[in-house]
């Protein structure tokens, strides 16, 4: 396919992965902050403030009634602000442009649930948003709208090579948050002291799996016992849960090895190739090691290599 | 519901004694439908013309603003007798087109013949001097057409001008047609419309029928200036519609004399390019070197008859507004027979007595520039103030070879969907004709309405909208 093509394809799946992500994190967050801000005002302040490490070059440039609750700015910023590029509005807007720019690509149902979801952003935008449950009306509506564009995506697009470039954009983009989420929560949270104010503790170790819609997945290997180990070994190493490390690493490294076909491997099929060994073959003396920070660093660095490699390998034109 | 009949020119639906025959069905099932109904249909409409992005995007306004195309669901019909006729007229019109740019681009023998002046041609811009002896495959330039039609107030059909080059809005005609279906299905069961979803296929076919000697499968691709042209959606519509690669210049490499597309296993070979980028775009080497449109070596390739490009470079010398005076001339020429189709009187800026009655009359003259269309560089003298006029005629002397001035025609008027009331709107027709293996008329066309009252133009950038537009099948014997 065309190289320009299987671009705006792969950013199209970056960028309603990338929506989705900060759809789920801004009702997460929500729901924490609205929970914790009275007990531990810090703590919500904290949870908002690492929104800003998952999406490191996000911008909150809206000035903010003094008296709103906390969330607002965040929820400003990162739901309806055109102009912060972490946005879902932005996001949308980045996916449907690529959409667009490759409609022939497409099949109907993919670009109208797009077209759909973005149009639904603007009313948002010119409604304004009241208060928080107007908040969190309209990102749980939009988290359906960005189900549906995955749905038809699933559905409806042919399993070609087209089809493979959005999956390798929705996986490398899924895999990065991930990555990054847990690199902004876990020194703090490993950091707690755990024994002065349980029940809180344990929230926040909800809250990290349900950021990354991992808490069902995570309760039915361990039940309900939230253990911070076995939580970091599920979300780094499950084989099984689509949020976990290991489980993006093989995706990607499928999706590559499916692009390339049979034959030599490229660059970046062996960058991805050497993460998902390490994630499989290496827990062990990772989770002996505990020095998460340096590995998740390390994962970070592969990542950004890895979108390198393939702008390299099938893009640039 | 209340039904207005035009007065001043020719109403396509009413007759003084009411509804014309072919428009009694249509009338008695719309006035069956309450307000309230049509405005909830109406707006089912535009929601599906917004959610599916069938949009055009608007220059000059905030960068990339995408609009709908203003549909209005009370359909055009033509019976089919009607159409029988205008669909000869057409074939007949594309004939000579192609005839007559394979002459000026090779023995030139219609200037010789003295059928035209060779300077009025020859100095065109839209005559491409380098493509002088290059003939194209299969000794098509034309393989498609848009000609505008419009009627008069005797409900004549005339020709209006001929769209050579790049004409668009077929994929609104296709479009229209599904969106009335699907809003008001009740309109289709009192008349046998023939249907119009196989234009693709026909493209197609006509695609691959430019392609050079030998080329066994060949790959056609859709070549669009990209996301900010306005025509955007037709580009995308077209290539998804039939299956083929839409690319930008970008995409394009020459080699070896040849055309590649770059692709993520490396470079494809193209056979046919259904350019949507205007002739002097194509290729920065042979025309404009600014352009970063086009492919730098395109037209080396064709040259050598390795590419066959769609239409033909060099096609638009046939739709200068000039050399459309002469079809009468070229269609005796060519053909030896009359036109089947009349046209617009025309007065030629480049002919001195012309010139004078221009001048002269400017005030009910609709005057244009030969080279321009979709109603730019134009003047409406009726409806023009004293300084325009006096303005415009300055500008017409400094060039006088470039200008052409027309009667005001009244053009016939449409039911259209106005707040509550069916209200007579000016119409003209686009049909889209393909030439490939052989010449085929799209049944119907693009119908476009100027929506605003008492307005003549009917252009999209300025108040325009369209209908569906029916051609009846012929009743079987």
């Amino acid at each position: 396919m065309l190289s320009r093509v299987a671009d705006s394809l792969y950013w199209m799946g970056r960028y309603i992965e990338r929506a989705d992500n900060i759809t789920r994190l801004l009702l997460v967050t929500e729901d924490f902050s609205t929970e914790t801000q009275g007990l531990a005002e810090n703590l919500a302040q904290s949870a908002w403030k690492d929104l800003l490490a998952v999406f490191p070059s996000a911008q909150m440039t809206r000035a903010v009634a003094p008296l709103a609750p906390l969330a607002v700015p965040y929820l400003h910023a990162f739901f309806l602000d055109a102009g912060n590029p972490y946005s879902i509005h932005f996001s949308m807007r980045k996916a449907r442009e690529n959409a667009r720019s490759v409609r022939e690509a497409l099949t109907l149902e993919v670009f109208l649930a797009i077209n759909e979801a973005y149009r639904a952003l603007e009313t948002y935008e010119q409604r304004g948003m009241p208060d928080l449950p107007a908040f969190r009306d309209a990102l749980t509506a939009m988290q359906k709208g960005i189900f549906t564009v995955l749905g038809a995506i699933e559905q409806t697009f042919t399993r070609d090579e087209g089809r493979l470039f959005v999956r390798l954009g929705e996986a490398l983009e899924r895999l990065s948050r991930t990555t990054l989420v847990l690199r902004a929560k876990l020194p703090g949270l490993l950091a707690a002291e755990p024994r002065t104010d349980l029940p809180l503790y344990y929230t926040q170790w909800r809250t990290l799996l349900r950021s990354l819609s991992s808490l069902e997945n995570y309760r039915k290997v361990y039940g309900a016992r939230l253990e911070p180990n076995l939580v970091i070994a599920f979300l780094l190493f499950d084989s099984n849960s689509p949020r976990s490390l290991r489980y993006g690493a093989a995706a990607l490294k499928e999706c590559l090895e499916a692009i390339s076909g049979p034959g030599g491997l490229t660059p970046p099929a062996r960058l991805v190739g050497r993460l998902h060994a390490d994630l499989c073959y290496d827990d062990e003396e990772l989770m002996r090691r505990a020095d998460f920070a340096g590995f998740l660093d390390h994962v970070a660095a592969e990542l950004g290599k890895t979108h390198d490699a393939l702008a390299t390998q099938y893009f640039v034109t | 519901m209340k039904w207005m009949p035009e007065t001043k020119a020719f109403d396509e639906a009413f007759d003084r004694d009411g509804p014309r025959q072919h428009y009694r069905p249509l009338v008695s099932i719309l006035e069956s439908f309450t307000r309230g109904e049509i405005e909830r249909r109406e707006r089912l409409q535009k929601l599906s013309l917004m959610d599916q992005g069938i949009t055009f995007t608007v220059y000059g306004e905030r960068e990339g603003t995408e609009r709908i195309f203003p549909f209005d669901f009370v359909p055009r019909v033509i019976p089919a007798r009607e159409w029988e006729r205008l669909q000869a007229g057409l074939l007949q019109r594309v004939t000579v087109l192609n005839l007559f740019i394979l002459d000026v681009y090779g023995a030139q023998k219609c200037l010789k013949d003295g059928v035209l002046p060779p300077e009025l041609v020859l100095s065109r811009k839209e005559y491409k001097r380098e493509l002088l002896g290059v003939i194209p495959p299969q000794r098509i330039y034309t393989h498609v057409v848009g000609t505008d039609i419009i009627r008069n107030g005797r409900g004549e059909y005339l020709v209006l001008e001929d769209n050579c080059r790049c004409p668009s809005g077929v994929s609104y005609v296709l479009e229209n047609r599904n969106v009335l279906n699907r809003v008001f299905p009740e309109l289709f069961t009192a008349y046998p419309v023939q249907p119009i979803r196989d234009y693709p296929n026909l493209l197609r076919d006509t695609l691959l029928h430019a392609a050079s000697r030998g080329s066994e499968r060949p790959v056609v691709v859709i070549l669009t200036p990209g996301m900010a042209n306005s025509a955007y959606f037709e580009h995308s519509f077209l290539a998804r519609e039939m299956g083929v690669f839409l690319v930008e210049g970008r995409d394009l490499i020459v080699e070896d004399n040849h055309v590649f597309m770059r692709t993520t296993g490396g470079k494809q070979k193209v056979d046919v390019i259904y350019r949507r980028v205007d002739d002097d775009f194509l290729d920065p080497l042979t025309f404009r070197r600014d352009s970063l449109l086009g492919v730098p070596g395109l037209m080396n390739v064709y040259r050598e008859g390795n590419v066959g490009l769609a239409n033909a470079p060099g096609a638009g010398i046939a739709d200068d507004k000039a050399v459309y005076t002469f079809m009468p001339e070229l269609i005796k020429y060519y053909l030896g027979e009359a036109p089947l189709l009349p046209q617009v009187p025309t007065y030629l800026g480049f002919r001195p007595k012309d010139l004078a009655y221009i001048r002269d009359h400017a005030r009910e003259l609709v005057i244009k520039t030969t080279g321009d269309s979709g109603g730019y560089g134009m003047l409406m003298g009726p409806f023009a103030s004293k300084k325009e006029i006096e303005e415009y005629v300055g500008r017409m002397r400094k060039n006088p070879a470039n200008y052409v001035a027309q009667p005001l025609v009244e053009l016939s008027a449409h039911p259209t969907y106005v707040d509550g009331r069916f209200e007579p709107r000016r119409i003209d027709l686009r049909p889209f004709i393909l030439y490939g293996e052989t010449i085929r008329v799209l049944p119907g066309g693009l119908t476009r309405v100027a929506l605003r009252p008492g307005s003549y133009v009917v252009n999209s950038s300025q108040g325009g909208g369209s209908k569906d537009t029916w051609v009846l099948a012929p009743k079987h014997a």
